[in-house]
């Protein structure tokens, strides 16, 4: 998962743009399918047709002895036990997943606001005021995709243990005890380790499209006697903000499934995430359903931001479709 | 390409619209749909009887099917490479290679996390394993659905080395189909620097890992029903399979008062986390602490690391295995590992690296310290015969009672 | 104030370009006391502080990859005991490192020569095809761009646990996984530089006489070959950071990549070995960016492209 393309933001259209009244011959005419079939075959086998299996899984039956799935492909004789399961512990007395969901969406929430705070006035710098230092920082600020993930948390580990640096520093000046425990159940520590993990995945999509922002608006509204701040809210932000959508949904689809996060900067389940349940119970037998239906879950409730943003990409790329 | 797609999206529209009603409605809804159940019951998918469950009062011999009889006499061995399933750190370098040296064979070992990882890849057959390490209470499925081979003893001289219970345990009768491992008990582990109750003292030692004050040092085995069943025991609740809903309960309440007191971590890397000093306080098993030794910083004594376990022995026993797998390549080889691992003093190299006591008759329990293999203030890590007698053991539970457990667990690691 | 040197409307004098305007009012205490809340310092510092904060850990544990001690937190004097001192537990001498890291190699390499080829057809393909079906194959492809990762491995999973396939879990699979989840690269920034090129150059080859085939080969690819070069090195760079995908699609211990490896041993029992394996990916990483970016730069300049390292990062 790296940047993306963004929708754009006020651009004249690209030439080659709409109508493309040509093709000749029938390999012309052809020539699009053929080149376009094995990857929409590829699409559709590892891509759709899992989701179908999914379905299969979640609506299926248990295998007696090992507790494992039996996957039921006729949906006239889907059993909905495992659905139900899920959907009746989510609230109420027996809810035990709530708290996990809900958990989810705040972290996911908070961290995507913090992304966006950090990212957006970087974003801004680097693409329009930077001047002669954009391509160096520029590069330092695409630098986090070359290092694993895992490295970067591995990274946090190493600083925040009992006797890492982050409580040394802490302790240096004697105010503080310097022996907190961070890598154990605190929400802040796994919201850290989120937005640190993926502020990189919103700033750069924000710098593309902060990039293309026509600047001649942007002047013309400073010689039209605009202040700095004024110029900003009234003509840039209004400009940027289907950028800025696309980039917090970049963002937070993503840590919608993250589970390692949590795992490796808590390890506690005080901090779990649905991700985390998804990951303890996909492999458990006789819960590898639950697992499914809590990745339908996840599914129904990114599907509306997903279409969103396929929606405005698409019509970024105008006559494309 | 339209026609999985449409289904695809019709049953996504149709789940988002259960998703907006109310969670009755979908109830009745949903069974009122059901009309074929596959449910989770017994006899719900494709096999007939149910599952025979072992236990002390109930010793099982499991039979030995025509479809998958034990290999003959006096085979010479395969060329290898014998493929091994295990945990991680969980078998001595020395002895893997003193075995490839004898052979002129390569082992390659395998990990996983935890065994229900273990069934179900070995289940997909992705890889041939020759020989995998269960738990005692996964061997009835193992053997019902035809994954382990059976046993021809003629390779197997080294079993008499084991103790008298091991030779036909209650699991496995007349060891058909396994052979025993390692030995453990699950207690509790504490650093004296962080912890300095008297915790072996205490009226219910069990307590200690509910004290507010060890917020955050608190560790628990990620194990279901290990750790429940240790939670159980604080309660006093002796049968840790049980089945009674008010017991359930008991557990299920000191479980949440356990998460909001103290906020345990919930992982199996004991045996590095309490030496490193990540945590200072756990459930613990018995080989695990003995391993901890080895993963002190240099400039730590030994000295600083504790385990107790109930010296009348009722606390919770347990046996690791190895098994014979019916879909690997190699079985005569594997015979032979499994009796290169009984060997005496093979085991007992074994022992000194992996800190799991194997089931040796040669291995006096009581002088574990003075030989050497234990540092004496771990002299409670040793594992008595007799206490496999007197020990509670974790049982295989029937599917309603095991769905009954794994809620409450569930609910304990989803933070709720 | 914008720093962009492009002529403006307005018709006035020519002036100083703004640049030098700007770092003249920046400098001198004066200038800071008339206006200490000047956007630019303090997106400076934002920027600076950004940079430190996302960099320094990181710098961190790459020290940490010559302690000579076991500690990953105390520094115990310099040494190379990780990388080859160490008989057993040095990169050089454990076998599993040495595994993790042919196995992200390996698929790395792999992947990034399948999701190329067949995003890169995907592209041209879609472009020059009207109608629903290109449409929903697009909707299809954006789709599998932002789909959390974790829901498409666990399905995958599913897939290759409860079916008969001809492979099960191990390169296959993950290969499979991968291409899946990265095939939307290739494809979208092929579209982007397509949508620039433009459609008069393929007429213009046509017109002068090329078959469709011809002008394809012969005029848009060679225009395409940057963002081609791009989106394999981003395919590429992905790949080895790739976690979910090949840990739920690993088969055996050989077949668990580094990323993985780095997972289990920070919740286990990791030492200065695994910061010293971290270290020598970053630095190939690092190398093959480089390298990649001259190659990029050059092949750009050929085709008339600007180049810039943002599209290093997927931008479009």
């Amino acid at each position: 998962m790296t940047a993306a393309p963004v929708p754009a933001t006020k651009e004249p259209q690209a030439p080659g743009g709409p109508a493309a009244p040509q093709r000749r011959g029938i390999v012309g005419k052809s020539l699009g399918p053929l080149l376009a079939l094995p990857g929409i075959v590829w699409l559709l086998l590892f891509f759709v047709a899992p989701l179908y299996v999914v379905l299969a899984v979640v609506f299926g039956g248990v295998d007696p002895i090992f507790r494992t799935v039996i996957p039921v492909w006729n949906p006239v004789r889907w059993s909905s036990e495992q659905p139900i399961y899920v959907l009746t512990h989510i609230v109420g007395e027996d809810g035990i997943f709530g708290p996990a969901l809900l958990r989810t969406a705040v972290y996911v929430l908070t961290a995507s606001v913090l992304c966006l705070v950090i990212a957006f006035p970087i974003a801004y710098y680097v693409a329009r005021l930077a001047g002669r230092w954009r391509g160096l920082l520029l590069a330092l600020l695409i630098a986090p995709f070359w290092i694993s993930y895992m490295m970067r948390m591995l990274a946090w580990v190493n600083l925040l243990a009992n006797d890492g640096l982050v409580n040394r520093i802490v302790s240096v000046g004697g105010l503080f005890p310097g022996d907190t425990v961070w890598l154990s159940g605190h929400s802040g520590v796994v919201i850290l380790g989120l937005v640190y993990g993926y502020v990189p995945y919103m700033i750069i999509p924000l710098y593309a499209g902060l990039d293309r922002l026509p600047s001649e608006l942007i002047e013309g509204a400073r010689d039209l006697g605009a202040g700095r701040w004024s110029a900003f809210w009234r003509v840039t932000w209004p400009m940027s903000r289907p950028v800025v959508i696309a980039s917090i949904l970049l963002t937070c689809l993503p840590m919608l499934g993250d589970y390692f996060t949590s795992d490796l900067l808590s390890g506690s389940p005080q901090t779990s995430m649905v991700g985390n349940l998804i990951n303890e119970t996909v492999l458990t037998p006789g819960q590898t359903g639950q697992a499914g239906a809590f990745v339908l879950l996840v599914l129904i409730v990114s599907l509306l931001p997903m279409v969103y943003y396929v929606r405005s990409v698409q019509r970024a790329d105008g006559a494309v479709v | 390409m339209s026609a999985p797609r449409s289904v695809n999206r019709r049953t996504l529209i149709r789940n988002a619209a259960l998703l907006g009603l109310s969670v009755p409605a979908v109830n009745a809804l949903l069974a009122a749909c059901a009309e074929a159940p596959t449910s989770s019951n017994p006899g719900g998918g494709g096999s007939d009887a149910p599952l025979e469950m072992a236990s002390p009062d109930n010793p099982v011999t499991w039979p030995i099917s025509d479809d998958n009889p034990p290999i003959d006499d006096g085979m010479s061995p395969e060329a290898g490479p014998l493929l091994i399933y295990n945990y991680a750190d969980y078998l001595g370098p020395q002895v893997i290679k003193s075995f490839e040296e004898k052979y002129g064979v390569e082992v390659k070992v395998s990990t996983f996390n935890d065994t229900d990882e273990m069934l179900t890849k070995i289940r997909t057959g992705a890889v041939p394993y020759d020989i995998c390490f269960p738990s005692y209470d996964q061997i009835a499925r193992m053997v019902t659905a035809q994954i382990a081979r059976p046993l021809n003893h003629s390779y197997l001289g080294n079993l008499d080395n084991v103790w008298d219970v091991f030779q036909s345990p209650w699991y496995d009768g007349e060891a058909r189909y396994s052979v025993p491992y390692s030995i453990y008990t699950t207690g509790i582990g504490w650093r004296t620097d962080q912890v300095t109750d008297d915790i072996a003292g205490m009226d219910n030692p069990y307590d200690i890992l509910w004290t507010p004050s060890y917020a955050g040092k608190v560790a628990v085995i990620d194990d279901w029903h290990t750790c429940m069943a240790q939670v159980g025991l604080r309660a006093g609740i002796t049968d840790v399979n049980t089945s009674s809903a008010d017991d359930l309960s008991v557990i299920q309440d000191n479980l949440t008062e356990l998460a909001s007191t103290v906020k345990p971590k919930v992982n199996i890397s004991m045996y590095n986390d309490l030496p490193a000093g990540q945590i200072g306080l756990c459930q613990m098993w018995s080989g695990d602490v003995v391993n901890a030794q080895y993963y002190l910083p240099n400039d730590t004594s030994v000295d600083v690391l504790q385990y107790w376990f109930p010296e009348d022995g009722k606390g919770l026993v347990d046996n690791d295995l190895m098994l014979v797998l019916k879909g690997g390549n190699n079985p005569v080889l594997a015979h032979l590992f499994l009796d290169h691992m009984l060997d005496e003093k093979n085991s007992l190299k074994n022992f000194g690296y992996i800190g799991y006591q194997p089931p040796q008759k040669v291995l006096d329990t009581d002088r574990l310290v003075a030989d050497g293999y234990l540092p004496e203030n771990l002299a409670t890590a040793a594992v008595q015969e007799s206490w496999f007698d007197t020990g509670y053991r974790l049982l295989e539970l029937d599917v309603d009672n095991d769905q009954a457990w794994h809620r409450i667990w569930q609910q304990f690691k989803a933070g709720a | 104030m914008s720093t962009s040197t492009a002529p403006r409307s307005t018709g006035k004098a020519p002036r100083q370009p703004r640049q030098l305007r700007q770092l003249r009012q920046l400098r001198g205490p004066v200038g800071w006391w008339r206006d200490p809340w000047r956007k630019p310092r303090v997106l400076v510092a934002v920027t600076v502080g950004y940079l430190l904060w996302s960099l320094l850990p990181v710098l961190v544990a790459v020290l940490f990859s010559f302690n000579d001690g076991r500690s990953r937190t105390t520094w115990q004097g310099f040494s190379m005991r990780w990388y080859y001192g160490d008989p057993i537990r040095s990169v050089w001498h454990d076998d599993t490192l040495q595994t993790a890291l042919m196995q992200t190699l390996k698929l790395g390499v792999v992947t990034t020569l399948i999701t190329v080829p067949l995003g890169v057809m995907l592209a041209i393909g879609l472009d020059r095809w009207r109608g629903r079906i290109p449409s929903s194959a697009n909707s299809m492809l954006l789709l599998s761009f932002v789909l959390p990762e974790t829901l498409l491995a666990v399905a995958l999973l599913m897939v290759v646990t409860t079916l008969v396939l001809p492979f099960t879990l191990g390169t296959t699979a993950q290969v499979i996984g991968l291409v899946t989840f990265q095939l939307s690269y290739p494809a979208i920034l092929v579209r982007a530089r397509l949508a620039t090129i433009g459609q008069a150059m393929e007429e213009a080859a046509m017109d002068l006489g090329a078959t469709p085939l011809q002008a394809q080969r012969r005029v848009i690819l060679p225009m395409l070959v940057p963002a081609i070069v791009a989106s394999a090195v981003l395919v590429f760079a992905d790949v080895i950071d790739d976690f979910v995908l090949v840990r739920y699609l690993s088969g055996d211990a050989a077949t668990e990549p580094m990323s993985v490896k780095v997972y289990n041993s920070a919740r286990a029992a990791p030492t200065p070995a695994l910061n010293a394996l971290v270290t020598l990916t970053l630095v190939a990483a690092m190398l093959a960016v480089a390298l990649g970016f001259l190659l990029y730069r050059y092949l750009a300049k050929r085709a008339g492209d600007q180049e810039s390292i943002g599209s290093f990062a997927g931008e479009t």
